[in-house]
């Protein structure tokens, strides 16, 4: 039982790294196809993706959007979860459903339901109009980490902090922000992360402004080469750095 | 009474903005997503006609309901595969590893999960070509004479699709798993059940909520993707998203576009009604 | 070297990183194009000659193409690349604004691609031709009969099952089908088009995939695939120099020539500015950039750009065969929006089966 749980554990990670190893190892290829045989290695590729204003601008806007859109969403979602646990109010069921619903529908058809309104409006395709999906996508995901989060343990402490006279502003930012700390950074990072990674709505909704993931796809789209392993393997790399920088500062675990 | 009213007025105030918010962004968009799909394209003009035409026409013209047919089998394979690859990886890693190297070991099943998504589907193109390393490596190795055709079939939609969704629902199942009070199990011994016994009436049921959530994750995002099929699957068949970026790619159509959408919806509407007793989707 | 090009690459990232305004001068010209426009190498020279920024958006069909102006505002877009065969549907909708076709001196053209048919009407100039090419038969010469290669039939004689890769664009695809059978691409209309829907599905039946351009390279380099249909030169100058065996030529049937023109909108509020561009892209300079631009290669409009390319560009280009080629080639088939709606559905059941 033992040795057929190793044997499926080398197979399975052997499976989920194949494409990452394969996609880095040819990002160091010296021709034109990132194919075997392997003859690198070089670095030209990745000098080549630094040098292009395009992708340079494509990485600066992803960074933007996926900030701004996680943040908003935050907001949105921490202040819904605070007055959806702390009364019940008529019809709460419905608000958590509606709050909720985004999660359950393909990215698809919230870009194209977007598209379709901002044409009859007359709002250009641009980097806010992305946004706007990215906080629709990210606000349920922020709500029901934040809900599921929001404990007695808070609401007693909220209630103190009330009846010892702060205002609502207070109690919410001073007293429940920083009780919920670890799930607030949680569900910041990980929409940070959907909004960073978003293809179609990105796709359907910007026009010159585009983010990585649309750049990446017109460069995919417009020849092969080692530049898309490189750019690959640098958004790869970034990726984990933050995610090691995180693991190590902010979600460490107190030795109990 | 007055003090509660005044309290539950300012809860609403509170949740207020979010509800606009998706009110503004997704309610009203679907709703007029809804009426436009009951217009049709005429030439290049867009006729608002309200009447089902384009629902007519994507249930009876043939390569447009076989659209429906490919999205779901690819979908409904891509689900039960990752399911069944996932769970043992999950129970490994939370029963056979120190729980000291649990968080390591989740990292390192997920890490890949980081590299770009557009990026993903491209390095299997690589992986899976006929020159890519899996065939050279297994002519190399003997297994086969001459590589075979993998990529640019269904196989490669799926196998890429399988990647990503494996991660995913190990994270669920995972999450489930460690929940669990480590008692069950040894009720169980202490009842005479054997170890496979213990696993197969204990453990599993008792993650199901686990894997229907991210069952259904895995649904919704697959039947919704247009880059991996794109990528992966040579064009030798349409899924719906590769077809609604069809309609809007290359005819401008709009209302047709809508009516796919309406219909997708609908689709992840049924699936979310047959999994919804296990969701606990505000606990994801 | 590298060392001074990487620091210089990470500089320009710090920049990039750092700047929260627009690095850009004010003025702006937006452009709707095809994927060879989005080259910087093209764009640089005409941004840093007038101190302007050139936007480019990507678009696939003319019907997209249109349907992304219908939805935007006056003033949204200043230059439209658009296929020649479809400069005169953009001209009924009104959207092409007229040239100075004084200042646009054709003279050293290609005479078969000037196309004042489809560039002119009633004697106003609406578009300038800036680029062509063939889709004819791409393969790879170490694994074909290079004798099957003259007859686009033998596609379908069962020798290349499985080894054949389908450009993904209806229209040269279904002149090319319509070819092969003795139908100009001037006589295609609804019935012809329809007449031909078993013999596509066949070649479907016998293609390993129906791709676009990196997936039909991608294919061919690797080997996955060693013959592609609608294939040209575009498809593989840019693999030449890796695999000198990738080889296109065109069969005793004939094939397709593709031209794509440039024009400026005629709810362009920058008109003088994008007239200034049409010229740098018509100009020597300018033509021998977007010949070779890193997307796709293919043969300039303006001879002139000959004085320019590299003998080796040249050679990769067929410059000397031009003559013969264009003779034995024929325009795309030019439908109306109801057969163009007609020959999409037709692509889409192929693609489906």
């Amino acid at each position: 039982m033992r040795r057929l749980g190793w044997i499926y554990l080398i197979a399975i990670f052997t499976f989920i790294f194949l494409p990452v190893i394969v996609l880095v190892l040819f990002s160091f290829q010296d021709s034109r196809l990132p194919v075997p045989p392997f003859d690198g290695p070089t670095l030209k590729w990745y000098v080549q993706v630094i040098n292009d204003r395009s992708m340079m601008e494509a990485l600066r806007n992803s960074a933007f959007v996926a900030f701004t859109s996680a943040a908003i969403a935050l907001l949105l979602g921490f202040l819904a979860a605070q007055g959806l646990s702390r009364v019940i109010l008529p019809g709460s069921v419905l608000m958590r459903g509606l709050l909720i619903a985004p999660m359950t529908v393909s990215y698809l058809i919230i870009a194209l339901g977007l598209l379709t309104v901002f044409n009859n409006l007359g709002i250009r395709p641009s980097l806010w109009a992305t946004g706007v999906g990215h906080v629709v996508i990210n606000l349920p995901l922020c709500f029901a980490i934040l809900f599921a989060a929001m404990g007695d343990h808070q609401k007693n402490a909220e209630r103190a902090a009330r009846d010892l006279g702060a205002s609502e502003l207070q109690v919410v930012f001073l007293i429940s922000a920083p009780m919920l700390k670890p799930a607030l950074l949680a569900a910041y990072f990980l929409s940070v992360t959907f909004s960073w990674d978003e293809f179609i709505i990105a796709f359907l909704l910007t026009r010159f402004d585009v983010t990585l993931p649309v750049e990446i796809w017109s460069m995919l789209r417009s020849g092969l080469s080692p530049a898309t392993n490189a750019i690959g393997s640098i958004v790869f790399l970034v990726s984990i750095s933050l995610l090691v920088l995180l693991e190590i500062t902010v979600f460490r675990k107190p030795k109990s | 009474m007055t003090l509660e009213h005044e309290e539950r007025r300012r809860a609403f105030g509170f949740v207020a903005p979010a509800l606009i918010w998706t009110c503004a962004f997704f309610l009203i968009p679907f709703a007029v997503m809804a009426l436009l799909s009951l217009a049709h394209l005429e030439g290049r003009a867009i006729i608002q006609s309200y009447d089902l035409g384009n629902y007519i026409k994507i249930f009876t013209e043939p390569s447009f309901f076989k659209s429906i047919v490919v999205s779901l089998e690819i979908t409904l394979t891509v689900t039960v595969l990752s399911v069944l690859l996932a769970w043992p990886l999950a129970w490994i890693i939370a029963t056979q590893v120190p729980p000291h190297y649990q968080r390591l070991a989740i990292m390192l099943a997920v890490l890949p999960f980081w590299t770009s998504y557009v990026v993903r589907s491209y390095a299997w193109a690589l992986v899976l070509g006929q020159n890519g390393v899996v065939m050279q490596g297994l002519i190399g190795i003997g297994l086969l004479d001459e590589p075979i055709q993998i990529m640019a079939t269904r196989t490669a939609t799926v196998i890429g699709f399988v990647h990503f969704f494996v991660m995913l629902l190990t994270l669920t199942i995972y999450s489930n798993l460690i929940q669990l009070s480590p008692n069950y199990a040894r009720a169980a011994a202490d009842l005479g059940a054997s170890g496979w016994q213990t696993l197969r009436h204990v453990i599993l049921p008792l993650t199901l909520p686990g894997i229907m959530t991210g069952a259904f994750l895995t649904f919704v995002l697959c039947i919704g993707d247009y880059i991996t099929p794109q990528i992966l699957g040579g064009n030798n068949e349409l899924t719906m998203p590769q077809l609604i970026m069809l309609q809007l790619g290359r005819r401008g159509d709009f209302p047709m576009a809508s009516a796919l959408s309406v219909v997708l919806m609908a689709i992840v509407t049924l699936a979310y009604a047959a999994t919804a007793r296990w969701l606990k989707m505000e606990r994801v | 070297m590298m060392q001074k090009s990487i620091n210089a690459g990470l500089g320009s990232l710090t920049a990039v990183m750092l700047s929260t305004t627009s690095l850009w001068a004010a003025d702006e010209l937006n452009a709707l194009v095809w994927c060879d426009h989005t080259d910087p190498a093209l764009l640089e020279p005409f941004e840093k000659a007038h101190n302007v920024r050139v936007n480019v958006k990507e678009y696939e069909g003319t019907a997209a193409g249109l349907a992304i102006l219908d939805q935007s505002r006056p003033g949204d877009w200043d230059v439209m690349v658009i296929d020649g065969v479809d400069v005169g549907r953009a001209v009924d909708e009104g959207r092409l604004a007229a040239l100075p076709a004084d200042e646009f001196d054709t003279g050293t053209f290609f005479p078969e691609v000037v196309m004042p048919e489809n560039n002119t009407r009633d004697g106003v100039t609406y578009a300038v031709t800036e680029k062509f090419g063939y889709n004819t038969i791409t393969y790879n010469a170490a694994k074909v009969d290079l004798e099957d290669m003259n007859s686009m039939s033998s596609l379908w004689s069962g020798k290349y099952d499985g080894r054949i890769a389908i450009y993904d664009y209806y229209l040269p695809l279904l002149g090319l089908l319509g070819l092969e059978q003795g139908v100009a691409t001037s006589d295609l209309d609804a019935d012809a088009v329809e007449a031909l829907r078993d013999r596509l599905y066949a070649l479907k039946e016998a293609a390993q995939s129906v791709s676009d351009v990196v997936a039909s390279q991608t294919a061919l380099a690797t080997g996955e695939v060693d013959v592609v249909i609608g294939g040209g030169e575009w498809l593989t100058a840019v693999l030449a120099a890796e695999n000198p065996d990738l080889n296109w030529s065109i069969p005793k049937e004939g094939a397709l020539r593709w031209t794509q023109s440039i024009a400026v909108l005629e709810e362009s509020e920058n008109k003088d500015l994008a007239v200034e561009f049409i010229k740098y892209i018509t100009s020597p300079e300018g033509q021998a950039r977007l010949a070779t631009s890193s997307c796709y290669w293919a043969m300039p409009a303006n001879a002139s750009a000959g004085d320019i390319l590299t003998d080796d560009e040249k050679s990769t280009l067929r410059w000397d065969q031009q003559a013969d080629y264009l003779s034995r080639t024929q325009l795309y088939p030019i439908p109306d929006a109801d057969l163009d709606l007609a020959m999409q559905d037709l692509w889409t059941d192929m693609l489906q089966q």
